[in-house]
């Protein structure tokens, strides 16, 4: 065991964290829904394809969505009941996207995966694939994927530094779950062949430190508070010292990074032969009566969370799914929950800011606070005037969107959306 | 319930507070002890002088806008102060012996063929405040030099107080022995004797502003103290290195108004911390050629030079993206 400082990172931001307002509520279990709707695609890469049809009885644990490619992942049913359609849904997003739709009929039977033969990496792996994880801190990227790496790596980096405000999951089950989080990573850096596994917590988090503080071989590093620091690329430097190259891949440095959230479902899958069925959530927000952090079936309507939080309060006006710094703004509660959402926010006017964009002023606030060092107030101009060249050159595709930039921005441009436009425009044109 | 809509756009869904309009009232603030000091030592004639230009300023940019079918609402709800440091600053750098027409004209220019025409606030090239204050010096230059006044408060060291007919810099630069000898830094420093601009006399009440907004994080100190620091070696040298020209040559003229509220402007300064320090110690270099070169005060004309030197430098000086580092030294590997 070692406890370490994190290296000093100069930029970013530093923003009102807000968890207090939900941190110290144990995770609650919400009643299993009457309904659910699980996407077919709660992941990066290709949609999952339903094997089940309208009318079929379904157990809880049981597949419903096959992985349709090498990157993709299972979708199981979250609970038992009958499968009542398979339909396009228009999602909170504005995404419309093939659900599964599962009627309860509370016959509470439950279906887990094979037993596993043996403790060993391909295995391990395999289940993995299985079950159906993907990288819950919020991409949604397959993890069987991401730990089958073409070289040896050398470190395992488990992010635990939850910057984003609010949110407090990670928070509540490195208090609740310390254990099995152990248990997940000790699995998962067997499937990697990896001996180093370092820990980075944010310095906010005392009581997380010191409940992993009994683990020998966890390397404990406590980051400052800042924001991005949950950043791949940030996170691996402020630990290991080493800079992921622009346009590398976390594993071109030896290094992978994995979400507490996801080490749990690994352990989960391994040891308890349970598929990725349930997820944990913060709702939270000055809009909703009674924040909570909740455990909660895959694919659970808004509308029965909120119902269980007490309800929205009339003043609110936004509702946002994950973190307020790069989660996405919801339409309304016509969303069902999916395997990386790892919040739910209600937010009232004066929490979320609402005023209108003005002209540039050229504080440069933007460049001097951006953890990539961009321009962003160069890229967003050249977006806008549609030089899309130019905004390549001035570092668009290095654009983590973490909105360090347009938080602090005193003529509030969305600078972040720009970016994202010129982004998306980039990849089309192939520029 | 279910079927209300709620506010939809990209993140971040939280924003800090602070605002354009919220940084220009705290400049507008910290200019608050230059202008009372300034008409502690001028009179009510000074503060009129600078209210004029204010109205002017404000006055202007409605009017601009009001031609180009803004709605009144719109305008005031977008008012972002700007044009009220821009009338400031006139206001503050014409003498007290100026015509009222003078400011006024000075801050109509200012506000609409500077600023307005371009864009507005943020897209103006030059800082709007420094190159109405030039308009007002070449286009009135014989009421805007003559006959300088002096202050209430007489010099706290020398007997007599400063002649008229120039201020203390012109007269170091030209070095008039009359005028040299009668000024100590201490009476530079607080204004007291000096003839000069309104604002400019009392260093004092300027440097208090600026302390406010560097305390405030409005700008960052170290860009204008690099800009003094270089301008007051630069006259060193250039006067044969005599030290004692010193701390006259940086208390004297509009050099500290100039530094601290004038080339600090977001819009007129580069964008990286490189660039900016490229910048100031260009325009110190600048400053203090230039005022031994025409033995005038030059410290806005300086300023509105390197202005335009700003796109240039903001094209060679950018970032390099975080873990740049790497890919440049296998480029220089492949090219080796």
């Amino acid at each position: 065991m070692s406890i370490r400082k994190g290296k000093n990172y100069p930029y970013g931001i530093h923003v009102r964290d807000m968890k207090e307002l939900c941190c110290d509520l144990p995770i609650e279990n919400l009643p299993a829904p009457k309904k659910v709707y699980l996407s077919m695609s709660q992941h990066i890469g290709a949609p999952a394809t339903p094997i089940v049809n309208v009318g079929d009885k379904v157990k809880k644990g049981q597949l419903v969505g096959q992985a349709s490619g090498p990157v993709s992942a299972n979708v199981y049913a979250s609970i038992p009941g009958t499968v009542v359609g398979i339909e396009e849904l228009v999602n909170g997003l504005g995404q419309k996207q093939l659900h599964v739709v599962i009627e309860n009929d509370d016959s509470g039977e439950e279906i887990l995966l094979p037993e596993i033969e043996n403790r060993l990496g391909p295995t391990l792996i395999e289940r993995i694939r299985l079950a159906g994880i993907v990288g819950l801190g919020g991409a949604g990227f397959p993890t069987a994927v991401k730990l089958t790496p073409k070289s040896q790596l050398e470190y395992l980096i488990i992010n635990g530094a939850e910057c984003e405000p609010y949110l407090n999951c990670d928070y509540r089950l490195m208090l609740e779950r310390t254990d099995d989080i152990y248990k997940g990573i000790k699995y998962v850096a067997k499937a990697l062949n990896v001996k180093k596994i370092i820990l980075g917590i944010e310095e906010n988090k005392p009581l997380a430190i010191e409940a992993f503080k009994i683990y020998e071989d966890l390397d404990i590093v406590i980051l400052k508070k800042q924001y991005p620091m949950g950043s791949e690329k940030h996170l691996i430097y402020c630990t290991t010292n080493r800079k992921v190259p622009v346009g590398k891949m976390p594993f071109d440095v030896g290094v992978c990074v994995q979400n507490i959230k996801t080490m749990i479902a690994c352990y989960e899958a391994i040891d308890l032969n349970k598929p990725l069925t349930e997820m944990v959530m913060t709702v939270s927000g000055k809009g909703i009566e009674n924040p909570k952090n909740l455990k909660l079936a895959l694919g659970t309507p808004l509308t029965d969370v909120v119902e269980y939080c007490g309800g929205i309060k009339e003043r609110a006006i936004k509702l946002v799914a994950g973190g307020p710094m790069m989660g996405k703004a919801l339409i309304g509660l016509n969303h069902y929950t999916r395997k990386t959402d790892s919040g739910l926010l209600v937010l009232i006017d004066g929490e979320t800011n609402t005023a209108e964009p003005s002209n540039c002023i050229n504080c440069a606030k933007c460049a001097k606070n951006c953890p990539m060092r961009l321009m962003p107030m160069f890229i967003e101009s050249c977006a806008l005037a549609g030089d899309f060249v130019g905004a390549k050159k001035y570092g668009a595709m290095n654009c983590l969107e973490c909105g360090s930039c347009a938080y602090n921005c005193p003529a509030k441009r969305s600078l972040v959306q720009s970016i994202s436009m010129a982004k998306n425009k980039i990849r089309e044109m192939k520029l | 319930m279910e079927n209300k809509l709620y506010k939809y756009s990209s993140s971040p869904h939280v924003k800090a507070p602070r605002t354009t309009r919220q940084i220009m009232v705290r400049v507008c603030i910290a200019l608050a002890p230059a202008v009372i000091m300034g008409t502690v030592l001028f009179g009510l004639m000074a503060l009129l002088l600078i209210a004029l230009s204010v109205l002017s300023a404000i006055a202007s940019e409605f009017i601009y806008l009001l031609i180009a079918k803004k709605s009144f609402k719109s305008i005031l709800r977008q008012f972002d102060f700007t044009s009220f440091v821009t009338g400031l600053l006139i206001g503050l750098s014409v003498g007290v012996q100026t015509p009222l027409y003078v400011p006024v004209f000075a801050s109509a220019f200012a506000i609409i063929v500077v600023k307005m025409l371009f864009g507005g606030t943020g897209k103006n090239l030059v800082n709007p405040a420094v190159t109405g204050r030039i308009f007002a010096f070449i286009s009135f230059t014989a009421v805007m030099t003559s006959e300088w006044v002096a202050p209430n408060i007489a010099s706290l060291v020398g007997a007599s107080s400063v002649s008229t007919g120039a201020t203390v810099l012109t007269g170091m630069l030209n070095k008039e022995a009359s005028v040299m000898p009668m000024v100590s830094n201490l009476d530079l420093l607080l204004g007291t004797g000096v003839a000069g601009c309104i604002g400019e006399t009392c260093k004092v009440a300027l440097l208090v502003g600026a302390i406010y907004l560097a305390i405030d994080k409005v700008i960052n100190i170290l860009y204008p103290l690099i800009y003094v620091a270089v301008a007051g070696l630069f006259s060193v040298m250039l006067g044969g290195f005599d030290f004692s020209l010193f701390l006259p040559s940086i208390l004297s003229g509009g050099l500290i108004l100039g530094a601290f509220f004038m080339a600090t402007d977001y819009t007129t300064t580069p964008n990286t911390s490189l660039g900016n320090v490229i910048y100031f110690i260009l325009l110190g270099l600048v400053t203090a050629g230039l005022r031994k070169a025409t033995g005038i005060e030059v410290v806005s004309f300086a300023i509105l030079l390197m202005n335009l030197f700003v796109p240039l430098i903001d094209k060679f000086v950018t970032h390099k993206p975080f873990g740049f580092i790497k890919t440049k030294k296998t480029k220089e590997k492949k090219n080796g």
